[in-house]
């Protein structure tokens, strides 16, 4: 983890085992990950994608040399859409993990937090029964979103299936939101642009470090959900 | 002067309209159109009936152009596409960038793929003119140019060897389904979400059931009724399969698991049946709306209609444009407005009346002019 990342994994959430990851790393097996989402479509200014950023810092981790993310995002794809098209995705590409960034779009076009959060549990629970672990990788941070109500509503909503279903969600919104608190003070020249791709780039990290903290926590006790934190008011 | 309205603009222009409000996610009112009922939806539509109008381009009226001819036609339709394209695409990166910056939400640059044109610039920008970089929700188009680039090929064999037309089409759709052949985005890494190499099929379909006196085309509308009868339960076990939520695990069908899933990139056999069945059974429809145009209470209602929608499928290229830039406009109302039913309202209607005017103002530079050949004879017959 950079130094400038570090601060943002305090809004992360605790380890949730990643049960089919581990298996596949034990057998020797191919890592295989899909990516759906939105993230996928975003590169640096420097080049390389957020999918090869994560697969670097994969092998470097967890000291494998075959791992393969299949990219299958479609931007600005409702999480009712994704869901189903990921249920073709992965018996096609037959992936151990799903990494799936979620939110910002429903958010964005007024989906219900009910209708999203339904369909966020029902491709949880479709995944675990097809044997696939999942990484959830929340909303992205603009500043002015946390003065709407809807869109924090859906963050936080997020967080709450993934507590309820145990599975891992990367909270990029608050990860980049106390990044950039930080940056108020260090950087305050920073672009919109530069705070973005910055945020990007630890997001990689971040995704990449629950990825291995969900493969070493494969033997930990089963931990209760942490409670979601209550939604800040609109400004 | 324009052509008379026909079944061929009428239902593009009903593509036209379902495809603008398909386009904006979370719109209450895409929750009522064919993709909500069918398994296939307006975009199969829009390709099918494009296959439809390549025979008008290739054979013209009357006699047969010289084979060189449509070539060079095609090709040059092919180019027209492709320019559309490109400006389509820059129009919605400035949507998008004006958005951003008046909404003062950066979110809005990452919206839609466009992230990367605003992040890394250069190798984006040569994406977006190969078509390899495509923005959300604008990659029919490409589709589009790549199947008409396509079109002089399958138009020399149905010139050459009509009776291999729809063989070669479903050999490579075969293949493409076998062995997973798509086309890659780049510099995202990716594939293209509209597979041209699996969409040729319902193009060159749509071609060949134009031909009313040879191959499927003839065999089609000599046994229009026993499709329709074999259609019938493929629509209503559609709209079973949508109502109650009753998609077969794709996880669970067999390999080559492509023949048996329903998959938009690659517009699988079972979306393909099942849009062919939609075909054969509201072929019968569009006697029946002429017919009611002749009614005396409403009659003149459906005829407004019917003009309507003709008008807009006969400018169906300035119109899908224009609907696109619309679509995207209409997202950013949306979010605007915080997605209300008024909103939705609003910006359906307001759409569909620029659209409306698009497609006037292109016929009013025509007017004057001799008709164009029209595709009435042969797809009225149907």
């Amino acid at each position: 983890m950079s130094k400038a990342c570090a601060p943002g994994t305090a809004a992360l959430n605790g380890e949730q085992p990643l049960p089919n990851v581990a298996a596949a790393l034990a057998a020797g097996r191919t890592l295989r990950i899909l990516s759906i989402g939105a993230a996928p479509g975003r590169i640096g200014r420097h080049g390389g994608t957020y999918t090869a950023q994560i697969e670097a810092m994969l092998h470097a981790a967890l000291k494998v040399t075959r791992i393969e993310i299949v990219n299958r995002g479609v931007s600005g794809e409702l999480a009712a859409a994704a869901a189903v098209r990921m249920r073709n995705e992965v018996a096609l590409e037959e992936p151990d993990l799903v990494l799936w960034q979620v939110g910002t779009n429903d958010a964005l076009a007024y989906v219900s937090a009910e209708d999203f959060a339904q369909t966020v549990r029902d491709q949880v629970a479709w995944l675990k029964a097809h044997k696939v672990d999942v990484v959830l990788v929340g909303l992205q941070f603009a500043p002015q979103m946390l003065r709407d109500a809807h869109y924090v509503k859906l963050r936080d909503t997020l967080r709450a299936v993934a507590a309820e279903e145990h599975v891992i969600v990367v909270r990029f919104f608050e990860a980049v939101e106390i990044l950039n608190r930080g940056d108020d003070a260090a950087m305050p020249a920073a672009d919109e642009f530069e705070r973005s791709e910055a945020g990007y780039n630890c997001l990689s990290q971040y995704v990449a470090r629950a990825i291995t903290l969900g493969v070493f926590a494969r033997h930990l006790p089963h931990r209760p959900p942490t409670p979601p934190t209550a939604a800040p008011k609109p400004q | 002067m324009t052509r008379a309205p026909n079944a061929v603009d009428f239902w593009r222009g009903f593509a036209l309209i379902t495809i603008f409000i398909d386009h904006i996610p979370g719109l209450v009112y895409a929750s009522y159109t064919l993709a909500n009922f069918s398994i296939a939806d307006a975009a199969d539509l829009f390709v099918f009936l494009a296959g439809w109008s390549l025979r008008l381009m290739a054979e013209g009226r009357g006699e047969k152009r010289p084979i060189r001819d449509v070539m060079l036609r095609l090709f040059g339709r092919a180019l027209e596409l492709y320019a559309a394209q490109v400006l389509i695409t820059m129009l919605a990166i400035a949507v998008l960038a004006v958005s951003a910056t008046e909404l003062d939400n950066p979110l809005l640059l990452q919206w839609h793929n466009a992230a990367a044109v605003f992040s890394d610039p250069v190798p984006t920008h040569i994406g977006l003119v190969l078509l390899t970089h495509q923005l959300g929700y604008f990659d029919i188009l490409p589709l589009y140019v790549v199947l008409m680039l396509m079109a002089p090929f399958f138009a020399l064999i149905d010139r050459v060897a009509p009776a291999l037309l729809v063989p070669v089409s479903l050999a490579i759709y075969v293949c493409v389904l076998a062995f997973r052949l798509t086309l890659p985005t780049w510099p995202v890494a990716g594939t293209w979400f509209f597979n041209p190499l699996a969409w040729q099929t319902v193009f060159v379909l749509g071609f060949a059931c134009a031909d009313p006196g040879r191959g499927i085309g003839a065999f089609a509308r000599r046994n229009i009724k026993w499709l329709r009868i074999v259609g019938v339960p493929i629509v209503i076990a559609g709209l079973l399969i949508h109502l109650f939520d009753l998609w077969p695990d794709p996880t669970k069908v067999p390999n080559p698991k492509l023949f048996f899933i329903a998959d938009k990139t690659f517009d699988t056999p079972m979306r393909l049946i099942q849009f062919l069945s939609l075909v054969a059974v509201f072929s019968f429809a569009w006697p029946y709306i002429r017919k009611a145009a002749g009614a005396p209470v409403w009659g003149r209602g459906v005829e407004a209609l019917i003009g309507f929608l003709a008008m807009l499928g006969r400018n169906s290229l300035y119109v899908f444009c224009i609907g696109s830039l619309l679509s995207l406009s209409a997202q950013v109302v949306r979010l605007y407005y915080r997605g209300s039913v008024g909103s939705d309202t609003a910006v359906v209607l307001i759409g569909i009346v620029i659209m409306a005017f698009t497609a006037w103002l292109a016929e009013s530079r025509q007017r004057g002019r001799p008709a164009p050949a029209s595709p009435a004879p042969r797809s009225s017959s149907r």
